[in-house]
């Protein structure tokens, strides 16, 4: 083992503990209390080129998960040798700005926390819902940071929200409405007015069943804070990220310093602010910062690690993981900058064409530069006014043409928190935006 | 841990739970990634954990851990919450000890066996197979090898253990010259029998096929579904509306459809947990139901919902082994097993005249899982022409619904593949929407 580990030149572990605490309730009933006790540690090494990596769960003796690690990579360098890795410099992180926690979660009895959901049910259970569903996620836990270059750090971070959905159906057509808010400290149930958007979920259900599929086309568009977000992550953030880069993935290689964008857009990723995607350093010990990767249409900068801050030249602070597993590149809080337009302006901009609001999710190809995204619901506009409502509205299109497209940026910015998923990890964000008014875009309908 | 399942399962009596439940799963898996066409790293995971549900009058409680030193207390959380619902009148048991059906082929001493060299080996061999076609390279994939075993105890007399293994491979690919367009191929199975090469080069000729894509103007024709892009609308836009959990909940577009011709009469589909060598083929289903063929859709009747041991109860009729967990953290709930799609194979390709060949799609995941409508970005996709793939199409939308989708299947290929659990041939479907 000496042997070997002369090779290495670098290791590190994380090791992590925590618990979280789930509650599902559905039309009506408790579906599922549920807690997990956990205890895990994620060791990486590095020889050469080549990465080792071993997670484990349960007691975990260090000593020997370094060994495990470097044999592995070891082995892979002496299989297959190839240029040495290097990795930029970090310093030990501060550890100020985590958020203040007024209430915790833990101090409040699972039988209030059952009530809220309840209420928040009821609340949902407007009058043509036929199905609801409330869940309730608690998760609190211990971060242990430590490399070979001697730095070590630790945090602990706990998070609480919920999400409520709502089905309404009418002769066989069912529609969903879905809010969810997610934060630090129990009183998120009190800042957010949780039973007011619980109404607003049944609200939409069944304003969706009236609502019709339109003629799809090219046409302009607005989109709403929560759709510019997913699209801000999606399509410009995953590109931006530098392993992608790196794997000749994204179509923003060699672009820094370019004009990619109306020069309405700057868009950032700032894992500082205290929304779901926050973090005091990241999963190598690098502290965390605000990256403008996007100014004022000009493309600014990728989001690293240590490993491609090294190769590409940047800084780190941007490689994060789920529980155990290997840390890669990724996103924290996203978001399209705001600009001065009002939403009266972009009607009369857009004229006739769409306004799409929310979103079910959607797709991305970072190499080619394409996407697609649902949007929840959406409005026809003609003459500029909103008209009808609309459902099952998806976008899609090019990257750079939409990123060139927009026409007006708003000034009302709104963050959401979701997960993002990349490399099957799925790790806490949150993106936004404020509205934007695009002059053509591709839209998918009946 | 797993020395200690048969005392949690004696430690939840003592606590006052009435019935109980112990899942224990443990896996071991090596992975070997490559970023662009050099290895990049190689990763081992051991996993372990312990499940516990605990039922006190008709109520269920449930906690987790992968820490022996918090069982005893994950225990005693599971039987406190279930103290702290209320009676549940749905709940009707948990299951008992049956017969067990044999099943073949899901566990290879080569695999568990596997040195970390050999895993290397595959690795290369993608990366090696995508050269075959000059022109493109990988951006990234990987080999990975996986050991499983799962134990599941309860009070009622259950007692399965079962081992299991896994390989799979995975590879994305990129054009170097010209017009970008990218291409991925995968497989999975329970042994050493897929053929790692021959995925790297099916991804790059891929690729290279899709480079330099035509415009479309939109119209309603013909589409076939390779195998990869069919499996992601059956998961995503129909299998959650026969999951008897959300028929139960008013959440399903199939309900009180049992009986009905929902498909053409070609059609049949089964879900099956005893086929040789399926990804999701075992003794029993993860709360110890005995595995059983199950038909779905008859000849284009729909049949049954899937069940498993609650929603069974709650219907009053018996769980068709779909108890599923993704984890040991999660009590289980209705999933898919083998689900195989059944309909007369043909050479579809050559039997149609003009359409749209499609070989995956993006975007499934936000299909209306009630509704079962959809609208997804077909990659990959190529104009059909006299019964051959003529031009690569640049950009597509493709918009319908599930259900009808099966009314309106015209054609399935010999191509049959394990997309996952998921069994499948390409599907031919007449008058879909696209939108160039």
């Amino acid at each position: 083992m000496t042997g070997i580990m002369q090779d290495i030149k670098f290791h590190d572990c994380r090791v992590i503990e925590g618990s979280s605490t789930s509650i599902v309730l559905d039309n009506g009933k408790i579906e599922e209390i549920s807690r997990n006790f956990t205890r895990g540690a994620g060791i990486r090494a590095l020889c050469g080129g080549s990465w080792g990596y071993t997670a484990i769960e349960g007691e975990i003796d260090l000593k020997q998960g370094v060994e495990a690690a470097s044999k592995l990579a070891f082995s892979m360098n002496t299989n297959t040798p190839k240029e040495a890795v290097e990795l930029a410099a970090v310093n030990f992180p501060e550890m100020m700005n985590l958020p203040e926690i007024r209430i915790d979660p833990r101090d409040v009895a699972i039988e209030e926390k059952v009530d809220l959901l309840k209420s928040i049910e009821t609340n949902a259970k407007v009058k043509g819902v036929n199905s609801t569903k409330v869940m309730y996620l608690e998760a609190e836990f211990k971060i242990e940071y430590r490399n070979s270059e001697g730095l070590e750090c630790a945090y602990e971070l706990q998070n609480v929200g919920f999400s409520v959905s709502a089905v309404a159906s009418e002769n066989g057509v069912y529609q969903a409405g879905r809010e969810s808010r997610f934060g630090y400290g129990y009183e998120l149930f009190e800042k957010e007015n949780v039973l007011e958007l619980a109404g607003r979920a049944g609200d939409t259900a069944v304003e969706l069943l009236k609502a019709k599929t339109p003629k799809g086309g090219e046409m302009p568009v607005i989109l709403d804070q929560e759709l510019a977000g997913v699209f801000a992550h999606e399509a410009v953030g995953h590109a931006s990220e530098a392993d992608l880069v790196l794997e000749g993935d994204s179509i923003l290689e060699n672009r820094i310093g370019e004009q990619i964008a109306s020069p309405l857009i700057t868009i950032i990723d700032d894992p500082t602010l205290h929304e779901f995607g926050y973090y005091p350093f990241d999963a190598e010990g690098a502290q965390s910062r605000r990256t403008e990767i996007i100014s004022k249409g000009v493309f600014n900068s990728y989001l690293h690690s240590r490993e491609t801050a090294a190769k590409l030249g940047g800084t780190p602070g941007n490689c994060r993981a789920q529980g155990y597993s290997m840390p890669v590149v990724r996103m924290s809080n996203t978001f399209i900058d705001n600009g001065d337009a009002r939403f009266e302006e972009m009607l009369e901009e857009v004229r006739d064409g769409m306004y799409l609001i929310g979103s079910r999710g959607g797709q991305v190809n970072t190499g080619e530069g394409i996407f697609q995204f649902n949007a929840e619901k959406g409005y026809l506009i003609k003459n500029g006014e909103l008209t009808e409502l609309i459902r099952d509205v998806s976008l899609s299109g090019k990257t750079l043409e939409i990123l060139n497209q927009v026409v007006l940026v708003g000034n009302d910015l709104k963050m959401t928190a979701g997960r993002c998923g990349k490399a099957g990890q799925l790790v806490p964000v949150s993106d936004g935006s404020p509205h934007l008014a695009i002059s053509k875009a591709l839209l998918g309908g009946a | 841990m797993y020395d200690l399942a048969r005392k949690a399962l004696k430690l939840a009596e003592k606590a006052g739970a009435e019935e109980a439940e112990i899942y224990y799963a443990a896996s071991h898996s090596t992975g070997v990634n490559f970023k662009k066409d050099a290895l990049e790293s190689a990763k081992d995971r051991f996993s372990e954990g312990i499940g516990i549900r605990a039922i006190v009058n008709g109520a269920v409680g449930f906690a987790s851990t992968n820490s022996k030193i918090k069982l005893e207390n994950a225990v005693e959380v599971a039987v406190a919450e279930a103290r702290v619902r209320e009676n549940d009148p749905d709940w009707v048991c948990l299951p008992s000890n049956e017969k067990y059906p044999t099943v073949s082929g899901i566990f290879d001493k080569k695999v568990e066996a596997m040195e970390l060299e050999e895993c290397i080996g595959y690795a290369l061999a993608l990366v090696e197979g995508t050269k075959e076609f000059p022109g493109t390279l990988p951006t990234s994939g990987g080999f990975t090898r996986a050991k499983g075993r799962q134990l599941i105890l309860n009070t009622n007399g259950i007692e399965i253990e079962e081992e299991s293994t896994a390989v799979s491979g995975f590879v994305d690919v990129i054009t170097v010259n010209g017009h970008t367009s990218t291409a991925y191929d995968f497989a999975v199975s329970r042994s050493l029998d897929i053929d790692f090469f021959a995925i790297g080069k099916s991804a790059s000729q891929l690729a290279l096929k899709s480079n330099g894509g035509i415009k479309i103007e939109p119209q309603k024709t013909d589409v076939i579904f390779h195998p990869f892009a069919f499996s992601d609308i059956i998961e995503e836009a129909f299998s959650p509306s026969i999951d008897a959990d959300n028929v139960q909940k008013g959440r399903s577009g199939l309900i009180e459809k049992l009986g009905e011709e929902l498909a053409v009469p070609e059609l049949s589909i089964y879900d099956d947990g005893m086929i040789e060598a399926g990804i999701e083929t075992s003794v029993s289903d993860d709360e110890g139901i005995p595995s059983q063929r199950t038909t779905v859709i008859e000849k284009g009747v729909l049949e049954t919902y899937l069940y498993d041991s609650y929603t069974a109860g709650k219907a009053g009729v018996k769980s068709t082994a779909n108890g599923s967990r993704s984890s040991y953290t999660s009590p289980p709930s209705v999933g898919l097993r083998n689900f195989i799609i059944d309909y007369p194979k043909t050479d579809v390709i050559a039997d149609t005249q003009s359409g749209i060949f499609v070989n995956t799609i993006i975007g499934a995941h936000t299909a209306n899982s009630i509704s079962g409508d959809f609208s997804v970005e077909a990659r990959n996709a190529f104009t059909i022409k006299d019964g051959a793939l003529d031009k690569p199409v640049k950009s597509l939308m493709i918009s319908g619904n599930a259900f009808e989708l099966l009314k309106h299947i015209t054609g399935a290929g010999f191509d049959v593949r394990k997309v996952g659990g998921i069994i499948t041939p390409s599907i031919r479907v007449s008058d879909l929407s696209v939108i160039g």
